[in-house]
């Protein structure tokens, strides 16, 4: 079927409008980021997508780093390392403060063939060495870990101390605070170069035995496949089953009624302080939070997103709903036992009904390996997202502190409406201005820029980006592309001809359907603001978010793929779910009442 | 050797007694034998065909059955089961007779007569023609008639894309007649045959339904009413009852199934009233795997090659 060229067709990025009130937005991201007229026939000719599934929000200019630390690594394995037949490496682009993505794909037969040299025997070796790689992946994972936990972010003192510098002969306290902001980049780079050092051959698993399925199988959902796949013993889980410990201490503890909703963390612990109950409550906490609690309350991306350890709301709230659970005589026990057993016999039946000996062997192999890589496919993203980039939040607010101490900022969080390259021009200002015994020209310099960018961020986030921009390939081959952000060019095609009054439709993420208020959730910071059986509309949904799956009734969201881990934790919670609509949080209101179809992927508005 | 009977009985059939009593009635046999929900019945024979007088045995087969139901001249359907039809290769679906809500011994050997006739009707030449067919003999199938509430047809694949793994489920109000005649847009559910999901359902307008006029002993068409027409006709429930028979009769055959299916309006029971092998994605080549273990399944999808196990 030939569809006319024009449906196919977004909006040219060069002309897309500003918001009123942000003007000057540009000013905030690197110039390599942004949009280039010189380049215009080239850029507009391509196809550009909003990558809302990471960057749901308008990206603070320091926050740009989490999406260039991830597509240096990207690209750097699927283009320099494993030569990925089919695709060089993925670029992106800031518009209006969003990031939009495309990839570089390889067509020519011959090219395809000539990387298969290279990409065969390289994801041979991994493939082979999987258990030994993850272990390895691991170990360099927590050195990079500690190190970024010890690394020291030194003050700038009136005096040099007389042991530092005169008998240890330190570097300057200047000189050491610029090198403390180097290594804490260069710490969270490394880190992002094993967030996909194994991760693209994971998902790689995921692609082929998901096309094998789809091809003998053509009615098999996807939600099927990834169940099929599916372990409950994820370290992903673990943050999730902590909370529940705790819920269950606060009971034996006899402290359960000291949690409450509408009560803050604050009110809660000192309250807690005054029993031996309580206190006991507190030393578990203690015991159990680290590393657990630097769960992110977003998905590691923003440096808002603060941790559970710098923000007990979220865990605070959970727990006190995993409280009522148990008073209300639930158990809170995942049913592992039950859900692996279903897990496997969905495969042996599909298994059953292959057509020949030798596709239920390719089947099984498929399957076993997708399997072996699941846990570390889910895993990575509670080291790497969330305590890996919870602490280098964390250090950079500690540098961020120094330079509001210095009058650069009114406080340390200010230092995040900078970019990483004006973070560095900033610090050799503060640096020279400190030993140079003046104050440094940022103090004036930064605080109205700082002030007009927060501006300009609110202006943005009250914008919807569009889906996509440029123009939609025939096919999109880069298989990252399509698992983790299930675009594909029919869905695409779908998005540039779906116009606001028609349905809306997804992924079939998770089956049932439900009838619910919609409480549309743009930012993280608001899930507090989720009343119970409501359904969340939100722009992606997060696996932090995990505690107020059992509030709802079924999610939507505007961005999500086949691997989306919300897909996964609405299945576990029984609740239906579509992902992937393009535009639920722009045509669904707070208060519309609402019927999410998870068997079908439409979600449709009542009132 | 004793004589080839006349009329024998659903529950002494087997799938081997085609010869005997036609594809249809062995089939219905051999599921009423396999523990199946089928109204019972009795097989006018092939042997009978050529006798001259068959009035008192099938008289006689007909208050059995009357006997077996508590009801006195119950009402039957009476169906062609030829030695060719119901067979893997070919259905011969629709090419002969039915003759429904028959009442009364006189009427049913009626019906069994002109039965016989079809057999020699321009369709039913044609059909053996085309189909090479050389291998004739008709039966004649006289079932006890469910009156059906709703009724529908039931593929245990799915027959457009050929997907073993999904049932597919047609329904209407009324005889199943509607739905197998095209007369209505029926209601349609597709299900998972694995995890029993309903992965899709499309509401039909099912106008009109065909029931049995009891008085008249005969079936008439009438208008649903409107209400009813924007209802899905089968509850979820009987959409869960409709899956396991189709599963288990599969499972029995080790085959593809196209299963003709009714709930009676009083109990609420479901019927098989007749299962034959689907015959169209049943005699194309299955899939075949790609060569070779992951390692080549994996390079087949990121070279840009998709993972066609038809290819």
């Amino acid at each position: 079927m030939t569809e006319p060229r024009a449906e196919t067709k977004f909006l040219s990025p060069f002309d897309v409008p500003t918001p009123e009130g942000a003007e000057g937005w540009e000013e905030m991201y690197p110039y390599y980021l942004l949009f280039d007229p010189e380049r215009r026939e080239a850029e507009e000719k391509r196809f550009w997508f909003y990558n809302g599934m990471h960057f749901p929000e308008p990206m603070p200019a320091f926050d740009m780093i989490t999406a260039e630390s991830c597509y240096l690594s990207i690209g750097l394995y699927q283009g320099r390392v494993f030569q990925i037949p089919t695709v060089l490496g993925i670029e992106h682009r800031v518009v209006n403060g969003y990031v939009y993505i495309t990839a570089n794909e390889v067509s020519d037969p011959a090219e395809i063939e000539k990387r298969l040299e290279v990409f065969l025997p390289r994801i041979g070796f991994y493939y082979q060495n999987w258990d030994m790689l993850v272990g390895r992946w691991q170990a360099a994972v927590d050195s990079a870990i500690a190190e970024l936990t010890a690394l020291e972010v030194p003050k700038l003192p009136a005096i040099e101390d007389e042991q530092e510098l005169l008998h240890d002969h330190k570097l300057g306290s200047n000189f050491r605070l610029m090198t403390a902001y180097d290594h804490c980049i260069g710490l969270y780079n490394e880190l992002n170069q094993l967030h996909f050092e194994l991760l693209l051959l994971a998902y790689g698993a995921y692609l082929t035995f998901f096309q094998f399925c789809q091809a003998a199988f053509p009615d098999m959902g996807t939600q099927i496949m990834t169940q099929m796949i599916a372990g409950y013993d994820t370290t992903m889980f673990r943050p999730d089953d902590e909370l529940k410990a705790l819920a269950s201490a606060a009971i034996a503890h006899g402290v359960d009624s000291s949690f409450a909703d509408g009560r803050t963390p604050a009110d809660v612990l000192a309250e807690l302080e005054q029993s031996k109950g309580g206190r006991a409550w507190i030393a578990d906490l203690e015991a159990r939070k680290h590393p657990w609690f630097f769960m992110s309350t977003g998905d590691g991306f923003y440096h808002h997103h603060r941790a559970w350890v710098d923000d007990l709301r979220l865990p605070f709230t959970a727990i006190t709903g995993y409280i009522a659970q148990i008073h209300a005589g639930r158990s809170l026990d995942r049913p592992k036992e039950r859900l692996l057993a279903e897990r496997d016999r969905i495969a042996a039946e599909y298994s059953q009904l292959l057509g020949s000996d030798e596709e239920r062997a390719s089947f099984e192999e498929m399957l076993g390996l997708c399997r072996h890589v699941f846990p570390h496919a889910e895993g990575h993203k509670f080291f790497i997202e969330h305590w890996g980039t919870s602490l280098f939040f964390n250090k950079m607010r500690e540098i961020g502190a120094v330079m509001a101490e210095h009058g650069f900022f009114e406080s340390a969080d200010d230092v995040f409406y900078l970019n990483i390259h004006e973070v560095h021009e900033a610090l050799s200002d503060l640096g020279l201005a400190w030993s140079g015994g003046t104050a440094a020209r940022g103090t004036v310099y930064w605080p109205p820029r700082v002030a007009r960018r927060k501006e300009i961020l609110a202006r943005l986030s009250e914008w919807t980006p569009p889906p996509a921009l440029g123009f939609v390939p025939e096919v999109i081959t880069d298989p990252t592309v399509q698992l983790l952000w299930g675009v594909t060019a029919d869905r695409l095609r779908a998005w540039a001809s779906q116009s606001d009054d028609e349905g809306i439709t997804g992924y079939a993420a998770s089956p049932g359907v439900a009838e619910g208020l919609a409480r549309v959730v743009r930012d993280v910071n608001d899930i507090g603001t989720v009343q119970q059986d409501e359904v969340l509309v939100c722009s992606v949904t997060a696996p932090s978010w995990g505690p107020v799956f059992p509030k709802i009734a079924a999610a939507v969201s505007d961005i999500g793929g086949m691997m989306s881990h919300a897909a996964i934790v609405a299945r576990e919670y029984g609740l239906p779910a579509v992902v992937g609509t393009g535009h639920a949080t722009k045509l669904i209101k707070t208060g519309d009442r609402v019927r999410v179809d998870g068997d079908n992927g439409t979600v449709t508005i009542l009132t | 050797m004793a004589e080839t009977p006349t009329t024998v009985l659903f529950d002494e059939l087997r799938a081997d007694q085609v010869e005997l009593v036609g594809g249809k009635c062995a089939n219905l046999g051999e599921l009423t034998g396999a523990g199946f929900p089928v109204p019972p019945g009795f097989a006018v024979t092939t042997a009978a065909y050529e006798r001259d007088d068959i009035g008192d045995a099938v008289s006689e087969a007909y208050a059995e059955l009357g006997r077996r139901v508590g009801q006195s001249d119950p009402p039957v359907a009476v169906r062609s089961s030829a030695i060719a039809e119901d067979m893997p290769n070919a259905s011969f679906a629709g090419v002969q007779d039915t003759y429904l809500w028959i009442c009364g011994a006189d009427a049913v050997l009626d019906g069994v007569r002109r039965c016989w006739a079809s057999f020699h009707n321009p369709e039913a030449v044609a059909y053996r023609e085309a189909h090479a067919i050389t291998r004739a003999g008709m039966s004649v199938a006289v079932q006890y008639m469910v009156d059906a509430r709703v009724a529908g047809v039931m593929f245990t694949l799915n027959p457009v894309s050929g997907d073993r793994s999904s049932i597919a489920i047609d329904a209407s109000y009324g005889l199943g007649v509607s739905v197998v005649g095209g007369e209505v847009t029926p209601d349609s559910f597709l299900v998972s045959k694995v995890t029993r999901e309903i992965v899709r359902r499309q509401i039909g307008a099912k106008a009109t339904e065909v029931v049995a006029d009891v008085e008249a002993a005969t079936t008439v068409e009438r208008d649903v009413p409107e209400e009813l027409r924007t209802e899905p006709c089968v509850s979820d429930e009987e959409i869960g009852r409709l899956v396991e028979l189709g599963r288990g009769i599969e499972a029995h055959y080790g085959r593809p199934q196209d299963v003709e299916w009714a709930i009676d309006r009083e109990s609420g029971a479901l019927f098989i009233l007749q299962s034959r092998p689907e015959t169209v994605w049943s005699n194309k080549p299955r899939p075949q795997a790609v060569a070779g273990g992951a390692m080549a399944l994996i390079t087949a999808t990121m070279s840009g090659r998709k993972v066609t196990p038809g290819e």
